[in-house]
């Protein structure tokens, strides 16, 4: 036996070991008590705009026939390390100029996304371009223009007990095959192409049927649940 | 299960674990694990209730919806249900519930044994407090015992406070951190229209055509109230908006016209606007015959450096005429020799208000307020929308913001001030009757004479005329103006200081005793924003520990004191009595309250509510029932708003060949106030972790400094090294630096003046002078 099948078999031994570990303590953790238990959501009376819906549409087809190029750097992960809780606005992860505040500056990139050779990547668009005042809700990570961004440590940080509720994930199909409702709130996110689809779109949100504009046709509103429709008692009555 | 739901939920739970290691504070696992029914049922959002609230942070008041689960806050979202901000917030909105968490809250007592800070039980720390405020009362007398309190105070917080202090001590010793960012707001109200607080609301910037920004730096100081202007811009592209200030800011970057002036010279440039709207015939005559009164008042009226600094206006009526003789000094061409800036841009800002086609906004806050004429420049800008007669009605509206989520609702509406009581100043008897009979205590129990505003009764306690101060939800030893004097005033030995905070702070430092207080949404409470509209919050969280909130804290120690007659309310509806008792003294048409059920029910209700009707625009008999005519300033006895005559005077420190610059003060978007909640919110804090001095390139250039070096400010008052900015958010002029206040770590209040208005004792923290030198 030469010695690369010692290191073979050593190797696949430390596999099987963590594979235990991990197993075992997923499946003690499972058995925990949930932090955060999920309780009855309010209704909110509030319907999404309609605004932003066919924002983006004319570059559907486009979409549809790019290559789905790996993110080098921007992974589901990522994304959601840099918002406070799913749904916070996220933290500036490039250096900016103190002096670019204002929607120019930001949708020059952010506003039809695109290559941005300088950071090597496609430019994620913003799903509510007529916010002009970008900077009141997006801080950068990186004062003063330096270094690179911090990790995930710097929005959620180490200094508090800060907890937040998980990713909203596609499910609940009515019917198996049906469209999937959609699992988030629309406010200031009425525009579904935006994260959904094109090449700065996060590989783990991209549609698969880009080309499909009217996106709200097939996808219904998820959550906050309704409640069951129900006749009002005293018009039964009369 | 079969084998392979088995493999389907160990998969899912080492992918959760896995995930979970990676990313503290997220749980994957909250939602549910995939591929049990009962998950599938749940809300994609983590299964959480959207409770309402507005915002912890300024003036504003955006209505927040805050995710709670399991009680705890998990997440934000703007309330579209809110008419502030339609479902929009900033940064520090968004993030605000993660100011819960700090690792460092307080959820014990402390009481000072030996020099050290030692954890009792909070019974203790109360047992303590009464027995020390009743000892001190007995040795030097009520007037030896003080209350501090805040703009971020609840309604209920600040009324206790005022029925404790005023109604069941008899002392009115009792102020608000407001008195450092609203008073002369509140004294240019009162001179000007005998009322205080806003006739119009948020909604006239949906119908201005112009906003005339005086010092005020709205895109980061009331975000999202700049992001209304720059919508309504966007949406009609004549709209212009005028940054009048004297530092370049993001606000200028936005604004279409960026118009910087030497500092304290806006008394002279408001005069000039005035000036030039009478030469050029665009008094509305017509308004100005009906409804307006002018008047006169003392000049040369000092700036209250020295103790104990005593000051009353005699109040002159003149007329038109004579009016136009005393605005004879400042022509256009006059005051841009005194302020820089161009007589065409005067004429140009003049142009804006005279044009009888637009309708124009005037906002302002801190610029106006901490001034050492705040009263004068707040008269001032009523003043030209006066002669033009745009004033009262959609669009056109002088509006002073808010700094502080309940300045207005408590302390000006509560009157948590020495000279106030909730309705009226202690100086009027029918103002003491009213109190005295609601209250349920003799009438002679209520002082008729104020005692000392903020600064005054710092400096009484550094005298030792007061001995014991109980601060609450507010960092004086981070705020207050020429710090070392008060910091060695409240470190004195025979003084006892209590301090009730959410986390410790340089005023926590020098507390006998300290109380956690519950926050926020741990306890239930109202406030009241800059537009007249209060807004209720409900208990949503468990306090930590033995955190108590602030209001319950003050009925402790006041039934400790013998008061329990007074404080009869139970733990679990005193919220809801003390606001029905406190309803009854705004009782009529000019200043009715909602009641409890209608605050609950909705995002903030704007006073005067009358008949279920909310009063947006006061004085115009159109929208006011207590308006009697289309214009009604019911507010002063002759039914006119008043005009007044001021001058430009000049600030007590400019800078000399000793110390050459001007040093402003002032806050950033990111952090509130004193950082001390914002800066617990790591994404706050990484976007600005320190403070720093803006220095003009050309002043950084002859000094040698360079970006981010490290420079020395020093003023006759103190100094400090810091790290430079140059070309950062903002530009200075030359000749000029900013510091934010924000940073424990860099106490720029160390080098500011205690100067403050005469009329109103606010201090002025954006002009006094240093000199600067490469550290």
């Amino acid at each position: 036996m030469d010695r690369s099948r010692y290191f073979l078999i050593g190797l696949a031994v430390l596999l099987m070991a963590a594979l235990v570990a991990v197993v075992g303590q997923s499946l003690t953790a499972g058995r925990e008590p949930a932090r955060v238990m999920p309780v009855v959501a309010a209704p909110t009376p509030t319907l999404p705009t309609e605004a932003g819906m066919y924002a983006r549409a004319s570059r559907a087809a486009e979409y549809a026939s790019m290559p789905t190029e790996p993110n080098r750097r921007r992974t589901l992960a990522v994304y959601y390390a840099r918002r406070a809780y799913p749904g916070a606005p996220p933290a500036i992860p490039h250096p900016v100029d103190e002096r670019e505040a204002f929607g120019k500056a930001c949708l020059s990139c952010h506003g039809s996304g695109g290559w941005a050779p300088r950071f090597e990547a496609y430019a994620p668009v913003t799903p509510h371009p007529e916010m002009m005042s970008c900077r009141q809700c997006h801080v950068p990570l990186t004062p003063g223009g330096e270094g690179r961004a911090r990790g995930p440590e710097a929005v959620r940080g180490s200094v508090s007990d800060w907890q937040t509720f998980a990713p909203p994930r596609l499910h609940g199909s009515a019917m198996p095959g049906s469209p999937p409702p959609i699992p988030h709130a629309l406010q200031m996110r009425e525009n579904c192409r935006a994260c959904h689809a094109g090449p700065g779109a996060v590989s783990g949100l991209r549609t698969t049927h880009p080309e499909r504009v009217t996106c709200r046709q097939c996808h219904a509103l998820a959550a906050p649940p309704a409640e069951a429709f129900a006749r009002a008692p005293e018009r039964a009555s009369r | 299960m079969t084998r392979r739901d088995l493999l389907r939920s160990m998969a899912a739970a080492a992918a959760i674990s896995a995930a979970e290691a990676m990313f503290p504070g997220i749980l994957f696992g909250a939602a549910g694990s995939p591929g049990t029914g009962a998950a599938e049922l749940t809300p994609s959002d983590g299964g959480v209730t959207w409770r309402k609230t507005p915002c912890r942070f300024c003036g504003v008041g955006c209505g927040l919806l805050v995710g709670v689960s399991n009680d705890r806050a998990v997440a934000v979202k703007g309330d579209p249900a809110s008419p502030v901000n339609r479902g929009l917030c900033c940064v520090k909105g968004y993030h605000s519930v993660m100011a819960l968490y700090g690792k460092d809250r307080l959820t014990r007592a402390m009481v000072r044994k030996d020099g050290k800070l030692v954890p009792v039980p909070m019974k203790e720390a109360l047992d303590l407090i009464a027995s020390k405020m009743a000892e001190t009362i007995k040795a030097h007398g009520k007037d030896a015992v003080a209350m501090y309190g805040s703009g971020q105070w609840t309604i209920p917080d600040g009324y206790v406070a005022s029925k404790l202090m005023k109604g069941a001590i008899g002392t009115n010793n009792l102020e608000a951190n407001a008195r450092l960012c609203m008073a002369s707001a509140v004294t240019g109200f009162m001179t000007s229209f005998g009322l205080d607080e806003p006739m119009g609301c948020y909604d006239d910037i949906d119908h201005a055509d112009v906003f005339v920004l005086w010092g005020n730096n709205m895109a980061e100081m009331h975000p999202v109230l700049f992001s209304r202007l720059l919508e309504r811009r966007l949406k009609n592209p004549a709209v212009k908006i005028i940054d009048l200030a004297t530092r370049w800011t993001r606000t200028s970057m936005a604004a279409d016209r960026s118009i910087l002036f030497k500092p304290q010279t806006d008394l002279a440039i408001a005069n000039a606007i005035c000036h030039e709207i009478i030469r050029t015939d665009a008094v509305h005559e017509v308004f100005v015959r009906d409804h307006v009164s002018f008047h006169e008042g003392k000049t040369h009226i000092g700036y209250g450096l020295e103790d104990k600094f005593t000051f009353k206006d005699e109040p002159k009526t003149i007329d038109l005429a004579r009016y136009r003789e005393l605005l004879a000094d400042y022509s256009v061409e006059k005051v841009e020799a005194l302020s820089g800036v161009p007589a065409r841009e005067l004429r140009y800002l003049a142009s804006l208000y005279a044009d009888p086609k637009k309708k124009v906004m005037s906002l302002w806050c801190m610029g106006f307020n901490q001034h050492t004429r705040g009263t004068w420049i707040n008269n001032l800008v009523y003043n030209i929308h006066l002669l033009v007669g745009k004033i009262a009605t959609p669009g056109n509206s002088p509006f002073s913001l808010t700094g502080q989520p309940s300045a207005c609702g408590t302390v000006r509406e509560v009157g948590t001030l020495t000279q106030r009581l909730p309705h009226g100043d202690v100086t009027e008897e029918k103002a003491r009757k009213l109190a005295a009979e609601i209250w349920g205590v003799p009438v002679e129990r209520i002082a008729a004479k104020p005692t000392y505003h903020t600064v005054e009764m710092f400096r009484a306690v550094d005298r030792g005329d007061i001995r014991f101060l109980w601060i609450q939800v507010t960092n004086p030893m981070v705020t207050m103006p020429k710090l070392r004097r008060y910091r060695d005033g409240l470190r004195k030995d025979d003084r006892f200081i209590v301090v009730s905070d959410v986390y410790p702070t340089p005023t926590t430092d020098v507390a006998d005793v300290i109380l956690p207080s519950a926050f926020w949404i741990e306890r239930e409470g109202m406030w009241g924003n800059s537009e007249r509209r209060t807004q209720h919050f409900e208990r949503m969280l468990p306090p930590p520990g033995e955190a108590m909130s602030d209001t319950w804290q003050m009925i402790e120690v006041a039934r400790r004191l013998g008061f329990e007659k007074l404080f009869p309310w139970s733990e679990a509806t005193h919220i809801q009595e003390i606001w029905k008792e406190y309803r009854r003294f705004q009782a009529g048409p000019e200043h009715e309250m909602a009641p409890y059920e209608e605050l609950r029910r909705r995002p903030g209700v704007m006073w005067p509510f009358v008949n279920g009707k909310e009063t947006k625009w006061r004085y115009n008999g159109q929208y006011d029932p207590a308006a009697k005519a289309p214009f009604d300033f019911y507010g002063k006895s002759d039914h006119r708003a008043w005009i007044w005559f001021r001058p430009y005077e000049a600030p007590p420190e400019v800078p000399d060949a000793q110390y050459p610059f001007w040093l402003n003060t002032g806050r950033v978007l990111e952090h509130w106030h004193t950082g001390s909640l914002t800066r617990r919110i790591p994404v706050l804090h990484q976007a600005v972790p320190a403070a720093y001095v803006e220095v003009h390139p050309n002043d950084a250039r002859r000094l040698n400094i360079v970006n981010g070096g490290r420079v020395r400010l020093t003023s006759r008052r103190g100094t400090l090294i810091l790290p430079a900015q140059i070309d950062g958010r903002a530009r200075p002029p030359e000749g000029q630096v900013f510091v934010p206040f924000f940073d424990e770590s860099y106490l720029i209040n160390e080098l500011t003046l205690d100067a403050f208005c005469p009329i109103s004792g606010q201090p002025d923290y954006k002009k006094c002078a240093v000199r600067l030198e490469r550290a």
